[in-house]
């Protein structure tokens, strides 16, 4: 077969000038979407040491061969760019409806270079492409912008990724916003935009003219999707309680992220900020993507406090702005996620940044003079939605936790820097690696900073033998059954190394890992290869795709080792190595000696050398990185 | 014996967050889970009076047993 052609749309912001180009099919078959072909774009033409806001910093959006078949899970978006938080490559994605309508335009990426002189949004309608000016929605928020350029356009049909003040300010979390509810949420890919003068990438809502290589055989994935569906307790209970209806079992477990981490015990708040309240209670409709059943997005309402247009929290948010800085009430939490949104901010990094300020406030390390007279105290909810606001503006403290919690406790020195909890200065989704240490490992090894979503988590290991989710690991050759998650052995080690690879995969070829994966998603390792085969007419192999995954995670550390990256950047917060301090967690520890040793484990099975956790040279040329090597 | 069992996330699908049930002494975990009209394989993780137990351990009047699936992501 003849691997399809990419098409790039290239913006040069600086000019204005417009143009397209194809990548050919068998380069498009090595970075078949995603970062990926992110990366390969990047480091084709981006020298080293260029600064995140530097007109010279590339800023792409991704699509991949498969985006916009009608099928679930296959609309995603992903922005690649030199990170502002975190230093290295930035990678961040999202859903909704904008990746299918920017594919149905024609593009697999669409390039930004240099900066524009004043504001400025790109309108995608087909071939023809045009800049136009923004200076009239800088500064409006996302909702007030799509309204303005819905009405200038004269049409509703369009789909817009756009930054709010956040980007426009400079916050180094920014996020892009599509449907003013779905983020490219990490790494601040939106701080970029705004340094570039982009407001928004608008697209028109063509007909979608993906067509499936065998449309009678992409059947076989999608006409029992409701039985699959039904039959899959994960998947349904996802759809029923969304991301956020493990939070109350992670905090039963003594996990649950509190108090900027200083404890994983919340019983004050989890039961009333968990998803199965929020479906009680403010919850007024499941959303979707583009063709996606599972419906596990959430819009929520509060008359006259909360919007349902900006959607609702998912579990990350509703630790990193409950728990995390330990508040107890839900109301709070969900209009923390609407300012977010209306911003464009990541809600775990902001949430992260005020935990961290929330804890040197009752350390003694800011007083009321710093902050403008509040009280930033764990548990006071009444300030959040100020503070995400300066935050937001670069406003009285707002400014100093715009920088994120790593570089804030770099300029507040001392004992705050032991307070940043974070890695490569991206803040720790909720997810603790003293319960899951192969998630803990990842956070750690991530090209681009704390991940939760770039790697399968442990608790699978202990599921049921004859489990899906213990059959389908299995593919991956994953087998070893444990009692318990806490484990941190060879095994485990290429459990982590094997899972990141295929997440690699997934965040390639743009498919969504709630509904594509490895173990308790709605398609498996095998439904991969049949939409490979009946999407596009690719026949590969798990072999093949694997490669394509890790690939894709050796050029991100290229990239990094480019930029001075090295073992040393891969280390967890110290506070993460000490006894958990009290409920059912009482004393289980991270071992600091193991974790160093699985440390060392995870470079040799990657390839990489063990000294400064980077690439070798016969890793990259193993995976048809030989260009990279000779530049 | 009465036991109090706390369910999480799809194992309260159909079910409430608490359920109080009623056993013979010598129960264990699993009667506990099989009692509920759960089946054994879908619960990952079990924890009895705030301690990590596991599917064998034998509960006793008044205990609380929580129990959990196989929980990941997102």
């Amino acid at each position: 077969m003849m691997f399809p052609e990419a098409k790039i749309l290239d913006v040069d912001l600086t000019n204005q000038k417009i143009s397209v180009r194809s990548l050919p099919g068998e380069i498009y078959r090595l970075y078949p979407g995603g970062s990926s072909l992110g990366l390969y774009l990047i480091l084709q033409e981006m020298q080293a040491g260029i600064e995140p806001f530097s007109p010279d910093n590339m800023l792409v959006f991704t699509v991949s061969p498969f985006t916009g078949l009608p099928v679930a899970g296959l609309s995603r978006v992903v922005v690649t760019t030199k990170s502002p938080l975190t230093g290295t490559i930035g990678d961040s994605q999202a859903g909704g409806f904008f990746p299918a309508y920017l594919k149905a335009n024609g593009y697999d990426a669409v390039v930004f270079k240099g900066r524009a002189a004043n504001p400025v949004y790109l309108f995608v309608n087909g071939d023809k492409v045009e800049l136009r000016p923004a200076d009239h929605l800088w500064g409006k928020v996302t909702g007030d912008a799509e309204r303005l350029i819905k009405e200038e356009l004269g049409d509703e049909g369009l789909e817009i990724a756009q930054i709010g003040p956040g980007g426009e300010n400079l916050v180094r979390y920014a996020a892009i916003m599509n449907m003013c509810n779905r983020a490219n949420g990490r790494n601040g890919t939106g701080a970029v935009m705004g340094s570039k003068n982009l407001k928004a990438l608008v697209v028109k809502k063509n007909k979608i003219a993906v067509k499936a290589f065998d449309k009678e055989g992409l059947t076989t994935l999608t006409k029992n999707v409701k039985e699959r569906i039904r039959n899959n307790e994960s998947i349904d209970g996802l759809g029923e309680f969304g991301t956020d209806g493990d939070l109350d079992g992670f905090n039963e477990l003594g996990f649950l992220p509190t108090n900027n981490w200083q404890t994983g015990w919340f019983p004050e708040g989890a039961e009333s900020i968990c998803g199965t309240t929020m479906a009680e209670t403010i919850l007024v409709k499941r959303d979707t993507c583009y063709t996606c059943p599972v419906r596990c997005k959430r819009v929520v309402e509060v008359p006259g406090k909360v919007d349902p247009f900006y959607g609702g929290p998912e579990y990350e948010t509703c630790a990193a702005f409950g728990s995390y800085c330990g508040i107890t009430d839900l109301e709070t939490v969900a209009l923390a996620n609407q300012l977010c949104n209306m911003y464009g901010i990541d809600t775990i990094s902001c949430g992260g940044t005020i935990a961290f300020a929330m804890e040197c406030f009752e350390k003694g390390l800011f007083n009321t003079d710093d902050t403008g007279g509040m009280e930033l105290k764990f548990g006071k909810g009444d300030n959040l939605a100020i503070l995400i606001e300066m935050i937001a503006k670069r406003q009285g403290i707002g400014d100093l936790l715009a920088e994120g919690s790593y570089r804030a406790a770099q300029k507040v020195g001392g004992e705050a820097l032991k307070l940043s909890i974070s890695v490569k200065g991206q803040e720790l989704p909720a997810h603790m690696p003293q319960f899951k240490p192969a998630v803990g490992l990842i956070y750690a090894v991530n090209p681009f900073g704390a991940d939760h979503q770039s790697s399968e988590h442990d608790t699978f290991l202990v599921a049921d033998p004859d489990s899906q989710e213990r059959r389908w690991l299995g593919q991956l050759g994953v087998y070893k059954q444990y009692q318990d998650t806490f484990d941190l052995d060879d095994d485990k080690v290429r459990f982590a190394f094997d899972t990141q690879c295929f997440f690699s995969i997934l965040d390639t070829l743009c498919l969504c890992q709630f509904v594509w994966g490895p173990a308790w998603e709605l398609y498996g390792p095998d439904d991969i290869i049949q939409l490979c085969k009946y999407g596009i007419g690719w026949e590969t192999s798990l072999f093949e795709l694997m490669r394509v995954g890790e690939r894709r995670i050796n050029m991100m550390r290229y990239f990094n080792a480019r930029e001075g990256f090295t073992r040393s950047d891969d280390a967890l917060p110290e506070r993460l190595f000490d006894p958990m301090p009290d409920g059912p967690s009482k004393g289980i520890t991270l071992d600091k000696e193991e974790f160093e040793q699985a440390l060392n484990t995870y470079y040799q099975f990657a390839g990489w050398d063990v000294k400064t956790g980077n690439p070798t040279e016969t890793n990259l040329r193993k995976l048809s990185l030989d260009w990279v090597v000779k530049r | 014996m009465q036991v109090k069992v706390k369910l999480f996330f799809t194992l309260r699908r159909g079910r409430s967050r608490v359920v109080d049930i009623q056993l013979n002494p010598g129960a264990t975990v699993k009667e506990v889970i099989i009692n509920l009209g759960i089946k054994p394989s879908e619960v990952a993780i079990v924890m009895v009076n705030g301690h990590y137990s596991n599917m064998e351990k034998q509960v006793d009047d008044g205990d609380i047993v929580a129990l959990f699936p196989p929980i990941g992501g997102g």
